[in-house]
């Protein structure tokens, strides 16, 4: 125990080097000096020291070449000397267990979350080969193992990431190297697709298979492009195949002839894409390229190096049945804000680097979510990753390209696109992906941000050409992405201090409410007062606009309590009511003024004397609790058991909660969507009241439809009630569940569904009847000229994008947990081997080296 | 097999504030790690501390922000110890952990009421961490800053004070 005497410069000493090889942050050069670099052995422990050195020096070499591969492709070099260079000063070290160790680890973990540098993750390998194949033998075997790994659980995308690595060093593999695995995968395909002809599982496999071969045939070469032509052969049935569901995934109202931009199946685009490249000679020019052989110093009578060692690829075994994997997997549609325009700023939609540059681009964004400032930093170095003579300059106009060009000199017959066009659509078609994206869209939101923050002259441009090109055809976008889009716009505004020309948009002003654009208009700027306040948003926005800013929002004082004009029936009452919740009376004495109501009530004629007696308690509680949701939430619980017992006495009265807080608060419906949320979570309203009132009471001629929080207030409500379904159904897939429990779970799962499904169907006969015209009141207000036949159609309009939004929601979740789905899943959970331990690690642990913290002194020091 | 290591470094660690007691002591101690207890406590946070509000940013637009991370269980404003007033930091609950940690991710760092708010994952709202910690009654930070911040009252309201943030809601 030599540490037991040292002083504390000794333990000092300890801790510094231990955070050497245990807290890298690779991608920033460090703040202090690297104390590995630095690192001078005090010799206070004679015997270890000279081991030490070693172990310094193995953190050193580590910590460079970890640096050097994380990075790759990041700065000026060119990578094909950074990959050699890797290659080479790895090899020196391939002895040490350590360093390997590390290294391999990284290869890997880079290839999973940094998808544009696989190609050099390859190219790594490939030049080692030359020198030190062991290098590259083991790379292959590491590879291999993850590959199989993430095939087993059905991670579809770190499945083809990996893959990628192999098809990136098709050159180097035995035979047929990854289309021997390709073969296998399709013809699993069509078992999969033969079993059951919605297949998604095997249209995701396609997928991978399609996006694979360009890699392989750009290392591997002329001599496989028979075997690619093969396979797209194949594939082209499955590729091709338009699935009933996926009219689900449009982003346009599908028969209209209004859309921006025809669907596309991204699958069937890909396969068209790949056959059109094949015509012209499988070109893929976008792939980065590594020259396959560099002569090295040679001595003279040194001979010429032979031919490269090739390598088998291990076996992958693919599963059956196959794992589909923990997420929806669902067909996709290729979508883009740019393409096809008349100046050509991303490539065409028949050229397959379209789809591969999103595939990269998409899977970047995905995997790197952990940090959104390394995922914008990224992003925006875009052309660094790709082939030369890709991409524009940062930042150059679309109508400039052409000159920019020519000054430059950029060799003709090099595309032009733009890099931010590129990334502000691959991060749309993220926020605008149905049925959803993989993270919250908050994520997506926040994206943006940063590539805004990170180069806001290039971003910025690209950006409002963006909103621009969304807003135009608004009118017959799916109502979801048009509320997501509000969201993320008001969203974004906020973080760059609400600036927008809004100048451009005045004369949609004129509009009726009633129209898509209008609407858009009144909803962004209700949103972006939630996240600030009236005064500050009129200020940003041209006096045109101020009209459907309410002035009494201005000023900091509650809504209005319509009981203290005197003329509304109950004022009396309703005053004296809130006196009494205010000093918080005996429930007696409130009964007594409800009482009063209910008598006089009867005398005016009320059907549900509950109703009125409600709105008065209701609103009253809305006024008392009107500084803050805290103070709401406080008043609603103290009036908790009254409003259960209104609640379970009338439907009417149920639904005149709902009412009286939405009329309260009709300047700020964003305060009312709130309250009405935790009115849910009390139990005091149930799901089917929320949709009763909104597309029942508050419908009219179906005006509701078109306003942003009335759909805000459906869609939350309905997102409550299938998330505490999926709840359950992740209660059930609990492994080694008692039966009892079973029984008991499957009745609440019985008993939940049902009532999700009659509340789809409460929605669905509601915006049904307004989208076929045969509702009541339409009738009336179109027959008797209250609503022009021009706003009747565009009523029926929305209607029918409401109907679109909730069937879809409704097939989702039927594929989530409806019977089939999680018998389906049962039945995999019972196929599934005995669970090992619970390994110590958690995702939570993941990439701060938890672990390795225990031991390294940290306990003793403090 | 150990963890592995992410090729960049996660935004949804919990951060250093927990132990930055004891790391005050220990100054050469590294600025980002966390103690295996501290990160312990945290493993299942579903709170996180708000901080950098300007003093007249509402419950509502807090709300508005961060229910994009998930549904908010509870939200507990800070206020000033003496005037019960909104003294720039608040927590704020979720029913999931994965959701404190996507906030982390996507809100921490980013505006709200144009300001730069910052998020730190937190142990949990115990009743008292709700007031300001100051002499004057606010937040320690507010008490020493030099800099004019009109969203925070102004400037300093006492500059010889204590220093160190976090001794506001620990």
């Amino acid at each position: 125990m030599a540490d037991l005497d040292v002083g504390p410069s000794g333990r000092r000493d300890r801790g510094n080097r231990s955070r050497g090889s245990n807290n890298h942050n690779f991608n920033r050069p460090p703040k202090r000096p690297r104390p590995d670099d630095s690192y001078m052995d005090d010799g206070y422990n004679e015997r270890g020291q000279s081991q030490h050195d070693r172990r310094h020096r193995g953190t050193a070499v580590n910590a460079r070449l970890q640096r050097m591969l994380v990075n790759i492709a990041g700065s000026t070099k060119l990578p094909q000397d950074e990959a050699m260079d890797i290659a080479r000063q790895f090899g020196e070290h391939f002895d040490d267990e350590a360093v390997k160790t590390e290294f391999f680890d990284h290869l890997v973990q880079l290839i999973i979350e940094q998808p544009f540098r696989i190609p050099h993750v390859a190219a790594v390998a490939f030049y080692a080969n030359d020198d030190k194949p062991e290098i590259t033998a083991e790379a292959i075997k590491r590879v291999a193992g993850r590959t199989q790994e993430m095939l087993n659980a059905g991670q579809w995308k770190e499945f083809k990431l990996l893959l990628r690595f192999f098809a990136c060093i098709q050159s180097l593999l035995e035979g047929d190297g990854v289309f021997f695995l390709l073969d296998q995968l399709f013809d699993t395909v069509v078992d999969l697709q033969s079993a059951n002809e919605n297949d998604v599982v095997g249209l995701e496999l396609v997928k991978i298979i399609l996006l694979t071969i360009p890699y392989a045939l750009v290392s591997g070469g002329s001599s496989f492009y028979g075997k690619a032509s093969e396979l797209l052969e194949k594939t082209s049935i499955v590729a091709t195949n338009r699935l009933p569901m996926e009219t689900l995934v449009e982003l346009y109202v599908s028969d209209s002839p209004e859309k921006p931009i025809p669907y596309h199946s991204a699958l069937g685009l890909l396969q068209t894409q790949l056959e059109k490249e094949a015509e012209s000679g499988w070109n893929f020019a976008c792939i980065p390229r590594f020259p396959k052989y560099i002569p090295r110093k040679i001595d003279d009578d040194q001979p010429m190096p032979s031919a490269p060692r090739l390598h088998a690829l291990p076996t992958i075994r693919i599963p059956s049945p196959v794992n589909p994997g923990p997420k929806l997997l669902f067909p996709e549609a290729y979508f883009s804000l740019y393409t096809d325009h008349e100046l050509e700023t991303v490539p065409k939609t028949t050229d397959v680097a379209s789809s591969l540059l999103r595939d990269a681009i998409v899977d970047t964004i995905n995997q790197l979510d952990g940090n959104r400032d390394e995922a914008a930093r990224i992003l925006v170095q875009l052309s660094n990753y790709w082939a030369l003579d890709t991409f524009a300059p940062s930042g150059t106009p679309p109508d400039k390209l052409e000159e920019v060009a020519k000054d430059q000199k950029i060799p003709p017959g090099s595309t032009l696109w733009k890099s931010e066009d590129m990334i502000i659509d691959a991060i749309f078609s993220q926020l605008f992906k149905l049925p959803g994206p993989e993270h919250k869209l908050v994520y997506y939101h926040t994206l943006i941000t940063q590539s805004c923050k990170f180069a806001p002259a290039a971003i910025a441009p690209s950006l409002g050409r963006a909103i621009r090109f969304i807003y135009k055809s608004i009118d017959v976008m799916d109502l979801e992405l048009v509320n997501r889009f509000c969201d993320w716009f008001s969203h974004h505004l906020s973080n760059f201090e609400f600036r927008w020309r809004w100048a451009e948009w005045i004369e949609d002003l004129d509009r009726s409410n009633l129209h898509p654009k209008k609407a858009f208009i009144i909803a962004a700027l209700d949103k972006e007062i939630r996240l600030s306040f009236a005064k500050r948003i009129r200020s940003t926005v041209p006096v045109e606009y101020h009209s459907l800013i309410p002035e009494a929002m201005d000023e900091d004082r509650s809504p209005d309590f319509k009981y203290d004009n005197p003329l509304t029936p109950f004022a009396q009452e309703a005053q004296t009511l809130l006196t009494l919740i205010k000093k918080r009376v005996p429930e007696k004495d409130i009964q007594e003024t409800i009482d009063k109501i209910h008598e006089q009530a009867i005398g005016l004629d009320f059907k549900d004397v509950l109703v009125p007696s409600t709105d008065v308690f209701v609103t009253a509680i809305c006024r008392l609790g009107s500084k803050s949701l805290s103070h709401v939430l406080s008043c609603i619980e103290r009036g908790k058991e009254r409003l259960l017992n209104i609640a379970n006495t009338s439907p009417a009265a149920r639904r005149q909660i709902v009412a009286s807080v939405v009329e309260y608060w009709k300047d700020q419906p964003g305060i009312a969507i709130n309250i009405v949320d935790k009115l849910l979570n009390y139990q005091i309203l149930a799901p089917s009241t929320v949709i009763e009132w909104a597309l029942g009471d508050y419908l009219g001629a179906g005006e509701a439809l078109t306003e942003g929080w009335v759909f805000e207030m459906v869609a939350n409500t309905v997102a409550k009630v299938s998330g505490r379904i999926h709840q359950i159904v992740t209660a059930r897939l609990q492994k080694g569940l008692p039966a009892e429990q079973i029984q008991l779970v499957e009745a609440t799962l019985t008993k939940d569904r049902e009532s999700s499904r009659a509340l789809f169907k409460l929605i669905e006969d509601s915006v049904s009847a307004v989208a076929q015209g045969s509702a009541n009141h339409l009738i009336e207000k179109e027959t008797n000229g209250e609503l022009s036949a021009e706003d009747g159609q565009l009523i029926r309009d929305w209607a029918k994008r409401w109907q679109t939004v909730f069937i879809r929601k409704s097939q989702v979740e039927e594929s989530v947990v409806g019977e089939e789905a999680v018998d389906a899943k049962i039945r995999l959970l019972a196929a599934e081997p005995e669970p090992e331990p619970e390994p110590e690690s958690t995702s939570m642990h993941e990439g701060n080296g938890f672990a390795e913290h225990k031991v390294n002194g940290e306990e003793e020091m403090v | 097999m150990p963890p592995v290591r992410s090729t960049v470094e996660r935004m949804d660690k919990p951060s250093s504030y927990a132990s930055s007691k004891k790391r005050r002591r220990y100054r050469d101690d590294d600025a980002s790690r966390v103690s295996p207890e501290v990160e312990d406590k945290l493993k299942d946070a579903t709170t996180l501390y708000v901080g950098n509000l300007s003093f007249y940013t509402t419950e509502e637009q807090i709300h508005e922000l961060f229910s994009k991370c998930g549904e908010i269980k509870r939200l507990v404003m800070g206020l000033d110890r003496f005037q019960k007033t909104p003294c720039g930091f608040c927590f704020v609950e979720y029913y999931s952990h994965q959701d404190a940690l996507d906030c982390m991710k996507y809100i921490g760092g980013t505006k709200l009421d144009e300001r730069v708010v910052r998020t730190d994952l937190d142990e949990g709202f115990v009743e008292g961490r709700q007031y300001g910690r100051g002499k004057s009654g606010g937040q320690v930070r507010d008490e020493y800053r030099q800099e004019y911040d009109p969203g925070r009252g102004g400037f300093g309201r006492a500059l010889n004070d204590d220093y160190g943030e976090r001794d506001d809601y620990r």
